[in-house]
């Protein structure tokens, strides 16, 4: 399948600092993609560079397969809509907006009455089309720079935390507006967010970032410190690692491998057994997701069968077990 | 004290009874003052929004040349053109030394750092957004710059009624390339060095309060654009 972005050996710095480090990546066409991430972890830059307003220090970004050289062609430019964290409405009503993206992007003007209505519409801005942009709330701002970045119809939508300080109805409307605009066709979305359960409400795939890099394991039970020998030191728990990296600042434990028992598993493969206090219960697509805090926050995956034979309730103590090699290091 | 009270109600006088020859003073003042505005601004806001977006090798150094020029005295200027604009100067045939469009030159010269420079800090204190906004809605170059005069519009007037200022309270340009010539190159400021030096007090003060009237209109004009920018 033809990847809408090709990333390869791509670097940024801060001050000496990398902020991003992704060697390889693919994103793919026609679908929708989260970027999963903590504040800090590099999203935006990601973004910034798949919208290219910003150029990395060193690599290569390909666009539909082009290499993309010092700046990108006028269409080119036009299959990418981008809205930043905190969009910035330019001087006017939100109809001025919309005109100025497509004289910006060059479309004929007799499409312009036709494709402004449509995605006024579409975004549900028909009350706010003739008010001043400086006058729009938090979420009639963000749906009305969404409709900015599709007004031309770009093929590609990137939405920087689409969703952050919003409340629960304003989300909800843009959840929405995002999926009428993935269900078309040929039409790809890449959002990030640092709310995982966002990212699965709306993305076919998620793309997990840690520290400026693309790693593989969740985002879950994410946990930094410093690796001695076998061990991991979180600060406030010694966790046993399969791999001997020393190098390593980051591990990650994905719930599902976890076990949760009211008693200490004394079984031998079982290096890691911390008793902790239940703290929070939840149902997630058919299963239970309980958090226990054994000094660092666990979560754990488990189905109502043993929800109900373990007898949970909020407050007891139980047992996280997980094997060494249920660790990933990186 | 007698003297200067009476030489204040002469003044007032003149002022009041629309003297042709202060009247013709005033206009030629504001007109060459005016038309070194227009020029320098239409060269220098469009020089100024570049190197405000524009990252390339000494922007440092081009900064602070345009923070030097800022405080170059005027008759700096007006003795350079005098050496280019006089008969046996590069310039001579052109014959402009003491003429409306010698004194334009200069004041435009004099103005265009002052203009340019407000107009780079008038770009860099836009919202950090305006330009990756304007970038990511598929703007190149020229309709960039024009949306960027556009939203900083008030900062970057600001800055052309700054340098009319400067242009109009000029004296030494004015007086070496322009020569004070009576209904041709006579300026508010030469006439007032000139008559006071004359002992006429009272057409200097007249024309020194017309001077500190446009001082004050400019000064209100700028607060009224600080409010809007705000």
């Amino acid at each position: 399948m033809t990847p809408a972005y090709q990333l390869s050996d791509i670097r940024v710095s801060y001050d000496g600092k990398d902020v991003l480090n992704i060697p390889s990546l693919s994103l793919c066409l026609n679908e929708s993609t989260a970027l999963l991430g903590e504040n800090g972890a590099g999203k935006s830059t990601l973004m910034n560079l798949l919208a290219f307003v910003q150029r990395p220090d060193e690599g290569q970004i390909a666009l539909l397969t082009q290499t993309v050289g010092a700046r990108l062609s006028a269409e080119q430019r036009r299959r990418i809509g981008y809205v930043t964290q905190q969009p910035y409405m330019l001087h006017g009503s939100v109809r001025d907006n919309l005109k100025l993206a497509l004289r910006l992007q060059q479309i004929p003007r007799p499409q312009h009455h036709a494709l402004i209505e449509k995605t006024l519409s579409l975004l549900n801005l028909m009350p706010q089309a003739d008010q001043d942009a400086a006058t729009l709330s938090g979420g009639e701002l963000k749906r009305a720079a969404i409709a900015r970045a599709i007004v031309y119809e770009p093929d590609i939508l990137l939405l920087d935390e689409p969703f952050s300080h919003l409340d629960q109805r304003h989300i909800r409307q843009l959840e929405s507006s995002i999926r009428q605009f993935a269900a078309q066709d040929g039409k790809t979305v890449i959002f990030s967010t640092h709310d995982r359960l966002q990212a699965m409400a709306i993305a076919n795939n998620s793309i997990n970032l840690v520290n400026g890099r693309v790693t593989s394991a969740p985002l879950l039970n994410l946990y930094h410190g410093q690796s001695q020998q076998q061990l991991f030191n979180t600060g406030k728990l010694l966790i046993h690692i399969g791999e001997n990296d020393t190098g390593a600042r980051h591990i990650a434990i994905d719930p599902r491998q976890i076990i949760v028992s009211d008693q200490p598993l004394h079984h031998t493969s079982v290096l890691n057994s911390f008793p902790g206090r239940l703290t929070q219960i939840a149902e997630e697509a058919g299963h239970i997701r309980l958090l226990i805090d054994c000094g660092e926050p666990f979560y754990a995956v488990i189905t109502p069968t043993s929800l109900h034979n373990l007898a949970l309730q909020l407050g007891d103590t139980v047992w996280v077990n997980f094997k060494a090699s249920a660790v990933s290091v990186f | 004290m007698g003297y200067f009270a009476d030489s204040f109600a002469a003044a007032f006088a003149l002022l009041l009874k629309l003297d042709p020859e202060i009247m013709r003073i005033i206009f030629t003042s504001v007109f060459i003052s005016l038309s070194a505005s227009v020029i320098a601004a239409l060269l220098a806001i469009p020089a100024g929004v570049a190197m405000a977006l524009k990252r390339f090798k000494g922007k440092a150094t081009i900064q602070h040349l345009l923070n030097t020029l800022m405080a170059m005295p005027t008759v700096v200027i007006g003795l350079l053109l005098y050496g280019l604009f006089s008969r046996a100067g590069p310039l001579g045939e052109w014959g402009l030394l003491y003429t409306p469009t010698a004194i334009i030159i200069a004041q435009a010269i004099l103005i265009f750092p002052i203009m340019m420079n407000l107009t780079v800090t008038a770009v860099n204190a836009a919202d950090p957004r305006l330009i990756p906004t304007l970038r990511s809605l598929g703007a190149r170059t020229l309709p960039m710059m024009l949306q960027v005069i556009r939203t900083t519009r008030f900062a970057i007037l600001a800055g052309v009624i700054t340098g009319f200022g400067r242009a109009i309270g000029e004296v030494g340009a004015a007086m070496m390339l322009g020569g004070n010539i009576e209904g041709f190159t006579r300026t508010m400021t030469t006439a007032i060095a000139l008559e006071t030096s004359k002992g006429e007090f009272e057409l200097g003060l007249a024309l020194g309060m017309v001077l500190l009237v446009i001082a004050f209109v400019l000064n209100f004009l700028l607060s009224v654009l600080n409010r809007a920018k705000s």
